[in-house]
C-alpha cells in the first residue's frame, strides 16, 4: 500500500497537528512531519496544504526577519484551525480505532 | 545566499508556474505566492540542485495541484440546507444596516449599543415585574394589590419583595452572560412571559385610569341619584309645603329637579331647593289633615321623625332619605 495515497487524506490533519504546539514556516513544518515519521511527504504538498488552509480562514502568519536569510513567514494556529484540528482528529480517531477492529477481526494484526 | 541559488530558484518558479498554465490566474498567483521564499528556505537548509532534494517542476506543479481542492482534508459532511439558517443570513445584513442607521439618530454607533446600556435598567424592571407576579400569586385578598407588590394588603411586604425582586433580577442579569444554554433558555423565556403580563397589567393601569376620568361620581354609589323630588311631612303626617334641606353648614341640599310635570302634564319649573317641586305627586295624602291621626303604622320607613314626637318639621341631614315608594 502506498503510504502517499493514505498521506493525501491526512495531510491537513497532520500540518494543524505539527503547529499545535508551536508556530512554524514552511520548512520548519515540513521537517517537523518529516521527524514524526512522515517520511514520504512532499515539499509541495506541505507548501500547497498551507497555503490552502490559510486561505481557509485556519490559520494565520506574521512574519519574523532572519539574520542568514530572507524574512520567514510564520504560520501559527487560530481558533478556528485549532477547532478543525479538534474536529478533524475526532473523525481521524474513530476511523483509525475502525480500522484497527476491522484488522483485528481479520486476525491480520 | 548567492545569486546562482537565486536564479535557480526563480528558474524554478517559473517552470513550476508554466506547468500550472491551465490554472485560472488568480489562483495561480495565490498558489506561487510565497513559493519564494519557501524554496529559498528548502536550499538554505542542504547542499545540492533544487530539483534533487524536492523534484521536477513538473512534478511539483502535479504535487501542488493535488492540494489545491480548496477544502478540508476531510471531505466535509454534506451540510442539509436549513431552512432557518438561510433565513437568518439574509435577515441579519438588513437589521445590521438597520442597527447602524438608527444608530446614528441616536447618537451612537450602533441602535444596539444605545439598547446594551438600557440593559440595567431592564434588570430593575423585571424585578418590579417579577415581584409583582410573585405578590399576585400569594394574595389571596379580593382587594386589587395596586401597583406595589403587595401581600395582603402590606406595604412593608410590598417594599421588601420589590428590593428582593429588584436585588435579583440584577444579580441574575450579572451573570446570564456567563449561564450555559438551557439555564438561559429559561431565563429568557421566563423574561418573556413577564414582558407580557406587563403589557398586560399596563393595559389595565392604562383603562382604570381612563375610565376613572369619564366616570360620573352622582350615578354610582350615590344612594339619592334616583331621587326625583323631596316629600316632607310633620310629626301629624301632613305634607310640609315651601320645606328646605339644609347641611350641618348651612348649605342647602339639593335633590331631584326642580321642575313639576304633573299627571296633566303641564310642565313647570320650580324654585330650586324648595320642596317638594312637585306637591301633587305626594306619595301620601290626608283626607283632613286637621284630624287625622298619626301615621301609626307607618308604610315601611316614610317618615322616620314619625316614632318620637318633635316639632321639626324637617332634619337637615342628607342621612335622612325619604325614598318614594314607586
Amino acid at each position: 500500500m502506498d503510504t502517499t495515497q493514505l498521506l493525501k487524506g491526512v495531510l491537513d490533519l497532520a500540518v494543524l497537528a505539527a503547529l499545535r504546539d508551536e508556530d512554524g514556516y514552511g520548512y520548519d513544518i515540513l521537517r517537523r512531519l518529516r521527524t514524526a515519521g512522515l517520511g514520504d511527504v512532499g515539499d509541495a504538498s506541505v507548501y500547497g496544504t498551507l497555503r490552502r488552509l490559510y486561505n481557509g480562514g485556519l490559520l494565520t502568519t506574521y512574519v519574523v526577519p532572519s539574520d542568514e536569510g530572507p524574512h520567514r513567514k510564520y504560520y501559527s494556529l487560530n481558533p478556528a484551525g485549532r477547532a478543525e484540528l479538534q474536529r478533524s482528529g475526532k473523525v481521524w480517531q474513530g476511523f483509525a480505532s475502525t480500522m484497527d477492529d476491522l484488522l483485528r477481526e481479520r486476525g491480520t494484526a | 545566499m548567492n545569486s546562482t541559488a537565486q536564479d535557480e530558484i526563480t528558474a524554478y518558479v517559473f517552470a513550476v508556474r508554466a506547468a500550472l498554465g491551465d490554472l485560472p490566474e488568480a489562483q495561480r498567483d495565490e498558489l506561487l505566492e510565497d513559493l519564494t521564499e519557501h524554496l529559498t528556505e528548502v536550499m538554505a537548509d542542504g547542499e545540492g540542485p533544487l530539483t534533487d532534494r524536492v523534484g521536477s517542476p513538473e512534478a511539483y506543479a502535479a504535487e501542488l495541484r493535488g492540494t489545491a481542492p480548496f477544502v478540508g482534508g476531510f471531505p466535509d459532511p454534506p451540510t442539509r440546507p436549513n431552512p432557518l439558517i438561510e433565513l437568518r443570513d439574509q435577515v441579519l445584513p438588513v437589521l445590521r444596516t438597520a442597527d447602524v442607521k438608527v444608530g446614528g439618530v441616536l447618537g451612537y454607533e450602533r441602535a444596539s449599543d444605545f439598547g446594551r446600556l438600557l440593559r440595567p435598567a431592564w434588570w430593575v424592571l423585571r424585578g418590579y415585574l417579577a415581584a409583582m407576579v410573585v405578590a399576585e400569586i400569594l394574595d389571596g385578598g379580593d382587594q386589587p394589590i395596586g401597583l406595589l407588590p403587595r401581600i395582603g394588603g402590606s406595604d412593608g411586604v410590598a417594599l421588601i419583595l420589590l428590593a428582593a425582586g429588584i436585588l435579583g433580577s440584577i444579580w441574575l442579569g450579572r451573570r446570564s452572560f456567563r449561564l450555559s444554554t438551557w439555564p438561559k433558555a429559561v431565563l429568557y423565556g421566563t423574561s418573556f412571559v413577564l414582558v407580557i403580563v406587563a403589557l398586560t397589567g399596563f393595559t389595565q393601569a392604562d383603562g382604570y385610569t381612563r375610565d376613572s376620568y369619564y366616570s360620573n361620581v352622582t350615578s354610582y354609589d350615590n344612594p339619592y341619584s334616583q331621587v326625583e323630588d323631596v316629600f316632607v311631612y310633620d310629626a301629624q303626617g301632613r305634607l310640609v309645603t315651601g320645606a328646605r334641606l339644609l347641611d350641618q353648614n348651612g348649605q342647602p341640599i339639593h335633590l331631584g329637579n326642580a321642575y313639576c310635570y304633573d299627571d296633566e302634564g303641564t310642565y313647570a319649573d320650580a324654585p330650586e331647593g324648595v320642596y317638594p317641586y312637585c306637591a301633587s305627586k305626594a306619595p301620601f295624602r290626608m283626607p283632613d289633615a286637621s284630624d287625622a291621626p298619626l301615621p301609626s303604622p307607618a308604610p315601611s320607613g316614610i317618615s322616620p321623625s314619625a316614632a318620637e314626637p318633635s316639632d321639626a318639621p324637617a332634619t337637615p341631614s342628607p342621612s335622612v332619605s325619604p325614598s318614594p315608594s314607586k
